[in-house]
């Protein structure tokens, strides 16, 4: 799979999950609509967004999406049409999160960000696991073997389901019971 | 084969390794709240029949807005009760509820060597009794409540050794602010960390639980202390633990969850809490903390001075505040609430202050004590059990430019309301610099603050 998409140059590290969507903003019960709450926790987002309305690519600083396990963080970008975040590093729960709806969560260098943020669109081949630069670079990356399933093509909750009997085997084993 | 605290509790639940070094997990405790559960829920019931793994499994809780402020979260209330109520889910409501990483082990629902999710990251704070606890998405959840198991990826295990003890009126606060400005916001991401030591021997569980609240502020996994007579002590008599022979057979299990002597890790760490002083956030993530007598340093953040209206080279101590809360998942249990009373005590606060026991129960302890009294004579808001103010999602919002000081976990913009400024402390530094309307710390007061080491 292929994204070709604009960048939106979030040149802000430790962007935590309350700058993505701010916690007032989770009282629903569907991970759908919450587009339009993208990044107004984050001060000058809400403008940074208007200069760049078509972007489909975030390039940002390290350790993006810190802090609160919300999901809506993923289901904002996704809903925003978002379909990667690129960064030197991300926190553990936002990239598991970021993986489980179709938002790429691509580590690179961070010596590689200053270029990609100041691109004014990328292409990145999820299956090659390369980004191509404006200046026709080619940049790799790695994604989880496992999780990259999930990202293509969806299916975690499906993986799960159909690890139920080897599940209750395991179980059986150690002695245990479900109700 | 020697293994560490970590290994021993991932070992025993690693149904199927899987690609990319991630395994197939089982989870023992799933803690659900209303604001991530009700679309995981409503998702098992369309797709796959309503089914769940293993309710005995799941305890759920209405903690984040709790009474709901509006007809939103009064739905997602609404849901999570009757998903409850219809798979028989102990859920812990309106009268009886509290923050859920306060109430799940207070109501006896955590034991050594569990795994246990939640989704919210401060989950971390139950790997106090040792259990490998952590926070995860609702879609994560969702297939814990489908399957049993979740998909993680093994993190890696650093060992913090915690040399001395605590004096000169820090606490586990201080300490949890100390270690993640020490490791900075983001380097513990990927580790689980074993936090052992004299300071942590010495702890209470209220004060393990404060300390490790707070290590994904460093971004780890989660953090674990071995269990001891400390954990067995909190356990032993306490709801949902069985009694008796049964309870010292599992104690006797609890025994061997510590890490081997020659136990391998991936990275090593030793700190000194002795000279350790009460600390103070300056900026606006939990690593940008310095000693309350500390300056913004010379090396400080641009967008995090520009946030939060400070320069470098600016005196922490004597910052005029707005606004002061004591409470959250980090600093409301009533170790806290005492430590806090005995600064309030027979004095005035000169801003907002709100004070929220992270439970009921710990709210009806505190009240036995007179606490209640103590915080009210002085002219504070004593509420009911919740998050609160410490995430902006219901009151006590703080406004914009306004600073709040706050015994609360995240300094981050626009975490307690849009422009509010946050500085993260101890329960009694928030007390203290609440009756001074300035940062603060008791011993300018003279007070006598319990809890305080030796």
């Amino acid at each position: 799979m292929v994204l070709e998409g604009n960048v939106l140059p979030v040149d802000r590290a430790n962007v935590d999950t309350d700058q993505v969507i701010p916690a007032f903003l989770l009282t629903g019960i569907t991970s759908v609509g919450l587009g339009v709450h993208l990044f107004k926790g984050m001060p000058g987002g809400l403008d940074l967004l208007a200069a760049h309305p078509d972007a489909s690519i975030v390039v940002t600083r390290e350790n993006f999406g810190c802090g609160s396990s919300r999901e809506h963080a993923a289901w904002a970008l996704a809903d925003r049409g978002f379909r990667a975040v690129v960064a030197p590093s991300f926190a553990r729960i936002f990239q598991e999160n970021a993986y489980n709806n179709g938002v790429a969560p691509i580590v690179v260098d961070a010596g590689e960000i200053d270029a990609l943020m100041a691109a004014p669109s990328l292409k990145i081949d999820l299956e090659a696991e390369t980004i191509a630069t404006s200046d026709a670079r080619v940049i790799t990356f790695a994604l989880d073997p496992l999780r990259k399933r999930f990202l293509l093509e969806g299916g975690y909750l499906d993986f799960l389901a159909n690890k139920r009997d080897a599940v209750r085997s395991w179980l059986s084993r150690s002695g245990s019971t479900v109700e | 084969m020697t293994q560490s605290l970590f290994e021993k509790v991932w070992n025993a639940h690693v149904v199927e390794q899987l690609p990319g070094g991630n395994a197939l997990l089982f989870v023992d405790r799933i803690v659900a709240h209303e604001i991530t559960t009700p679309q995981g829920a409503l998702e098992i019931q369309q797709r796959y029949g309503d089914e769940l793994f293993d309710k005995k499994r799941i305890v759920a809780m209405n903690d984040h807005v709790s009474p709901a402020k509006d007809t939103e979260t009064a739905i997602q209330a609404k849901l999570l009760r009757e998903w409850a109520k219809r798979h028989g889910i102990t859920l812990y409501d309106i009268g009886d509820n509290g923050i859920c990483h306060v109430i799940a082990p207070e109501r006896g629902h955590i034991e050594p060597g569990m795994t246990v999710i939640c989704g919210d990251s401060h989950t971390c704070t139950l790997g106090a009794f040792g259990a490998f606890a952590l926070g995860i998405g609702t879609t994560v959840q969702t297939g814990a409540m489908l399957s049993g198991c979740v998909v993680l990826e093994r993190p890696k295990v650093m060992r913090i050794t915690i040399d001395g003890r605590l004096g000169h009126g820090a606490t586990a606060k201080d300490l949890a602010l100390y270690v993640i400005s020490t490791l900075t916001f983001k380097g513990a991401t990927g580790y689980a960390i074993e936090y052992r030591g004299e300071a942590i021997d010495a702890f209470s569980m209220d004060e393990r639980m404060t300390l490790c609240n707070m290590a994904v502020e460093a971004g780890a996994t989660t953090a674990m202390i071995a269990p001891d007579e400390t954990t067995f002590s909190y356990l032993r008599g306490r709801e949902n633990q069985p009694k008796g022979e049964a309870f010292e057979a599992n104690v006797a299990h609890w025994r061997t969850l510590r890490s081997d002597s020659d136990a391998r890790y991936e990275k090593d760490v030793t700190l000194d809490a002795s000279e350790l002083r009460p600390m103070v956030s300056w900026g606006t993530n939990p690593g940008e903390s310095v000693p309350l007598d500390g300056r913004v340093p010379a090396d400080a953040n641009e967008k995090s001075l520009e946030y939060m209206g400070l320069a470098r080279g600016d005196a922490l101590r004597a910052l005029p505040i707005d606004q002061a809360f004591i409470g959250s998942c980090t600093n409301s249990r009533l170790a806290d609430l005492r430590a806090a009373g005995e600064v309030l005590r027979g004095r005035k606060v000169s801003v907002p202050t709100i004070i929220t026991p992270g439970s009921q129960a710990v709210k009806r302890a505190a009240e036995k004590e007179g606490l209640h009294d103590v915080f009210q004579d002085a002219g504070a808001l004593w509420t009911h059990s919740s998050c609160g103010p410490c995430l902006g999602m219901s009151m006590g919002v703080v406004a914009p430019g306004s600073r709040c000081i706050s015994s609360s976990n995240r300094n981050f913009p626009g975490r307690m309301g849009a422009g509010g400024r946050v500085h993260l402390a101890s329960p009694v530094v928030v007390a203290a610099s609440a009756i001074l309307g300035r940062i603060a710390s008791p011993e300018e007061l003279g007070a006598e603050v319990a809890g305080q080491r030796a």
